[in-house]
């Protein structure tokens, strides 16, 4: 019997270059995606439909940076996905992208095979910054890139942002702020800059060469957090906000614990509590998919335990909160301690970070558990 | 053999003179050992010996020696450690011989050690060879050690024998100086059997084994015996030499120096400088023992992890019967859980011991802050003494506390007096006596409170005088102090682990130190917490960490929600080893990392 699954993710592990602080399983060019590893991703789509009934209500694609796909590239996957899975049922279709990976044109083909939504990863708006960052896109190719993709329609479009970046001021990320605003974007994703393992910015960290202060961080969070409720976003989980309506579905199906499907290399799913990753090795990855071998990796059956402590964990981070439910009897003094200190609230038997808990979140997790 | 043929012998001197090399080539020169199994300081045989270079246990040795005049003599030689905690392995040793070969660096000269051990052999009546050894050194100086040897030890300085453990020079000398100037075993002739047990160690695969030196009588396998503190008897299941090794022979003969296996099971059942003797035949006194040697450094020693309690338990059993100054007994601490209070011979003999469990024994250990035994007198009247701080009366039931003083010996060039002066005066000691030894050296004699020299003084005395002043010190005593009790308190709470005992005025010092320590190891949590030094209920110092405001929150998608998970598990494992007090939670580790580094 084959288990319904409404979500598929789809991982291009290609970047124009590699950024300093990045710890997604990408590469660089030379080695870029290939007509082969297109066929790869449908072929490991093709295997997993034997065990899976995929109907989509939710598609993202992710990386690496899917939009450096070439045009004819891109014809070949969206037209395989077509082939294979029913689409009528998709809502929302997201595609990463960053500015210089594509012209109107290929906007155009994004939207035309049914994309509806565009994550555009823009992290800063000062020069200065993007330089520490290691990105490649000037503001002004950011800007036309936002304008690209409002010109072939994309009337729900995202932002990625980055704050506590090494050297950044509080003006710079002020103005970044209000660059952002200017778009009137439907959707905003900040991140505070964390120090992913194997990473340059790790290794710089750790030598003690970055200048960090959390208590800086602080504030950096919280002034985003007035800026943009006053803007008229919805802070519907720590990290992401929203114009109402514009919340991200498929993520948030994340948060829900729902099941998914991650199709490409690095790509992680949870279907009846199992998880696995995909190979994370793109040729590798290749040449197994092509010929129909097992591209599992990293196999987890997951008990009672472990998703009592991820729900825990991701679902707290929301605007709904996380059922009292999932905090064990023997936390209830901490929780009791929790509220009265105002990290925490309770609404109907659901527990829910206060502004004051917010950027305290993991602490916070981890006395509950 | 005859016991005109024996000679029994120890080597004494200050550490590091060269006592275990010397010994190497006593069993080469001899053939005990072949020239195949040679191997550098070969009678350290433990792992922690040879990389500290120290020798930490006696090891006895049989060597056969064709002297001079044609005849061949049994050489049981003792090698010593050198090392003040160590004394009483010496003292221990010379009770099993007739004489010492006294070590003293060709360059270095005479020290504080070599004084006291020559004290040592004298009291036993032993005869001594002195030997100047490291003569190959550049800085080797013959006539000032001879000079010393007349002026500091007095014995006459032509007597020194010139050598080199290193080169191999001197070693026949040496070994001809053991035939000819140290007597042979004295033996009444009842043939009663008395053997001094001097040492003992235990053997997994046979029980304990006891070092013995046969004072009269003879033993082999079979036999019953009694153990005279006791009463217990048991048969006799080995009897053997060390050459160096542990082997088997048919009897041990008066004079002999050896072991004996019977089947004694358990730590308790030998004790050192007891006297075996036979079942039937009885002696009717016991031979003189050794005084009983007490602890005098205190220290709570507990597992990382409690599960580990019975095994340390186990492991702490084991080393006593290889120790028999070290003891224990179970404790419990609020902020570490269940462990030992332990005591030690001096601050050598604790790292030693840890160091032994953590790998002799794969144990993963922790200690508190070393402190030494107070004696009480209440307002009641009563008496008591404490060797944990948390057990002190209330300020108010104290009369009076005293503290262990010791008289330190302090060999030192001229030119560094004025410093150690001040050294001993910082840390509430006295100088009482100035000699000159010779023309650039004198010896300080000083009163100091055994509390104060327990962490940094010799460390303070070698670094102040370049490494050329040396110390030996003997107990002397208690003395009254102003001393108090000093808590640490997280949150208002006070921390057992740190409570103190220190004088009054070096509280507050103390006191901020610890507090600015506790500081960099306790994780910012969600509230302020608040660190303080009290004595009885005032503050002293205080620290406090502000509240964390953020901390720092990654992504969270589909791939990500794995390695949240395995964050989370980490953190509900590691809420199992924090210690909540009040709304803080402290994980052990932070504890632990002060005790560490402190
Ligand atoms: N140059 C020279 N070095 C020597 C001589 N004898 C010993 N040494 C060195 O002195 C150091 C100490 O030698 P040990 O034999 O371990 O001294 P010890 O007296 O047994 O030391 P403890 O047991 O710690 O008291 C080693 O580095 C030896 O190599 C010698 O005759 N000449
Ligand atoms: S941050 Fe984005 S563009 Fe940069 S390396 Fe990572 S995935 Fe590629
Ligand atoms: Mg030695």
């Amino acid at each position: 019997m084959s288990t319904l699954v409404r979500r598929l993710y789809l991982h291009v592990p290609f970047c124009a270059r590699e950024c300093p602080y990045c710890g997604f399983y990408k590469h660089t060019p030379g080695r870029l995606a290939s007509t082969d590893f297109i066929d790869a991703l449908l072929a490991e789509l093709s295997l997993r439909l034997e065990t899976v009934q995929m109907i989509p209500e939710s598609i993202f694609m992710g990386g690496g940076t899917p939009s450096l796909l070439s045009r004819s590239h891109w014809l070949r996957l969206a037209s395989g996905l077509a082939d294979r899975i029913d689409l009528a049922a998709v809502r929302e279709w997201t595609l990463e992208a960053n500015p210089r990976t594509f012209d109107a044109a290929k906007a155009e083909a994004f939207r035309a095979a049914g994309v509806n939504r565009v994550s555009l990863g823009v992290q800063s708006w000062a020069p200065r910054t993007l330089a520490t960052l290691g990105r490649d896109h000037t503001p002004d190719q950011a800007r036309e890139a936002w304008r690209m993709l409002r010109g072939a329609g994309f009337n729900n479009l995202s932002l990625d942002l980055m704050f506590s970046i090494p050297g950044e001021t509080a003006e710079e990320w002020q103005q970044s702020l209000d660059e952002t605003l200017a778009l009137t974007p439907d959707h905003l994703s900040c991140y505070n800059l964390t120090y992913e393992e194997d990473t340059a910015f790790l290794t710089r960290h750790l030598a003690g060469e970055l200048d960090v202060d959390p208590d800086r961080d602080a504030d950096r969070y919280l002034e985003t957090l007035n800026r943009l409720e006053t803007s008229g976003f919805i802070h519907y989980e720590v990290s992401n906000w929203a114009r109402p309506g514009k919340e991200s579905r498929h993520n948030a199906a994340y948060w829900r614990g729902e099941d998914y499907l991650g199709i490409g290399p690095g790509a992680v799913s949870t279907i009846n509590g199992q998880r696995w990753k995909t190979l994370p090795d793109t040729a590798a990855y290749t040449r197994a998919a092509l010929s129909g071998e097992n591209v599992r990796t990293e196999v987890e059956d997951l008990t009672a335990e472990d998703l009592r402590l991820e729900a825990l964990g991701t679902r707290l981070r929301t605007i709904e909160g996380a059922p009292e439910s999932l905090v064990k009897p023997s936390a209830a003094e901490e929780v009791a301690l929790l509220v009265a200190e105002g990290f925490l609230k309770r609404r109907e038997r659901r527990l829910l970070l206060t502004r004051r808990g917010m950027p305290l979140v993991d602490s916070i997790v981890g006395r509950l558990v | 053999m005859s016991l005109e043929l024996t000679r029994n012998f120890s080597i004494i001197a200050h550490i590091d003179h060269g006592k275990t090399t010397l010994s190497d080539r006593l069993l080469e020169f001899t053939q005990t050992i072949t020239m195949r199994q040679r191997q550098d300081q070969l009678l350290d045989a433990m792992d922690l010996e040879r990389e500290r270079g120290i020798t930490i246990k006696a090891h006895p040795v049989t060597m056969l020696y064709p002297a001079q005049d044609g005849k061949t003599y049994k050489l049981n030689l003792l090698d010593t450690p050198g090392h003040v905690d160590f004394s009483y392995e010496v003292s221990r040793s010379l009770a099993a011989c007739e004489g010492a070969l006294l070590l003293v660096d060709a360059a270095q000269g005479v020290e504080a050690q070599t004084v006291a051990n020559l004290h040592l052999a004298n009291q036993q009546k032993l005869h001594v060879v002195p030997v100047i050894n490291k003569v190959d050194l550049p800085a080797a100086d013959l006539p000032k050690v001879r000079r010393q040897l007349e002026e500091i030890l007095a014995i006459p300085g032509e007597d020194g024998i010139p050598a080199s453990a290193k080169m191999g020079i001197g070693i026949e000398d040496i070994l001809e100086a053991i035939v000819s100037r140290i007597p042979h075993p004295e033996v009444p002739q009842d043939n009663v059997l008395r053997a001094l047990v001097f040492d003992s160690v235990f053997d997994t695969y046979r029980g304990v084994v006891s070092y013995v030196r046969l004072m009269s009588g003879s033993i082999k396998r079979g036999v019953q015996i009694r153990m005279f503190s006791t009463n217990k008897t048991y048969e006799v299941k080995e009897v053997g030499v060390f050459t160096p090794k542990m082997t088997a022979r048919d009897v041990l003969e008066p004079g002999d120096v050896g072991y004996l296996i019977a089947n004694m099971k358990s730590s308790t059942e030998v004790k050192i400088g007891d006297t075996v003797t036979d079942a039937q035949r009885p002696c009717i006194e016991a031979l003189p023992g050794f005084k009983e040697i007490h602890p005098m450094v205190f220290s709570g020693i507990y597992p990382v992890s409690s599960e580990d309690f019975e095994q340390l338990k186990l492991a702490m059993g084991k080393l006593q019967i290889n120790d028999a100054a070290f003891s224990y007994q179970a404790e419990s601490s609020a902020a570490l859980g269940f462990g030992f209070r332990c005591g030690f011979l001096g601050l050598l003999h604790m790292e030693i011991v840890q160091e032994r469990l953590r790998r002799e024994y794969n144990m993963d250990v922790i200690s508190t802050y070393p402190g030494v035994v107070y004696e009480i007198t209440k307002t009641n009247g009563e008496e008591i003494t404490v060797d944990n701080p948390c057990y002190l009366p209330e300020p108010q039931e104290i009369q009076e506390i005293r503290e262990p003083m010791v008289k330190a010996f302090i060999l030192i060039p001229n030119d560094y007096i004025g410093e150690m002066m001040q050294l001993v005066m910082e840390k509430r000691g006295e100088v009482t006596i100035t000699e000159t030894l010779d023309d650039n050296r004198v010896m300080l004699t000083c009163g100091l409170p055994l509390n104060e020299i327990l962490v940094d003084f010799n460390d303070r005395l070698k670094s102040l005088t370049r490494g050329y002043g040396s110390m030996d010190y003997e107990y002397d005593g208690y003395q009254a102090a102003n001393l108090v009790k000093m808590d640490m308190l997280i949150a208002g709470e006070p921390v057992d682990a740190f409570a103190t005992i220190v004088h009054r005025e070096k509280a507050e010092s103390r006191g901020r130190h610890l507090a600015a320590k506790l500081k960099e190891v306790i994780p910012q949590q969600l509230f302020v917490v608040a660190i303080q030094a009290a004595i009885g209920g005032k503050i002293i110092a205080r620290e406090s960490i502000s509240a964390m405001r953020k901390d720092v929150t990654a992504k969270c998608y589909g791939g990500d929600i794995s390695r949240k998970r395995k964050l989370l598990e980490k953190q509900k494992e590691g809420k199992k080893k924090m210690k909540a007090i009040g709304k803080i939670n402290i994980p052990q580790e932070a504890f632990i990392k002060v005790l560490k580094t402190d």
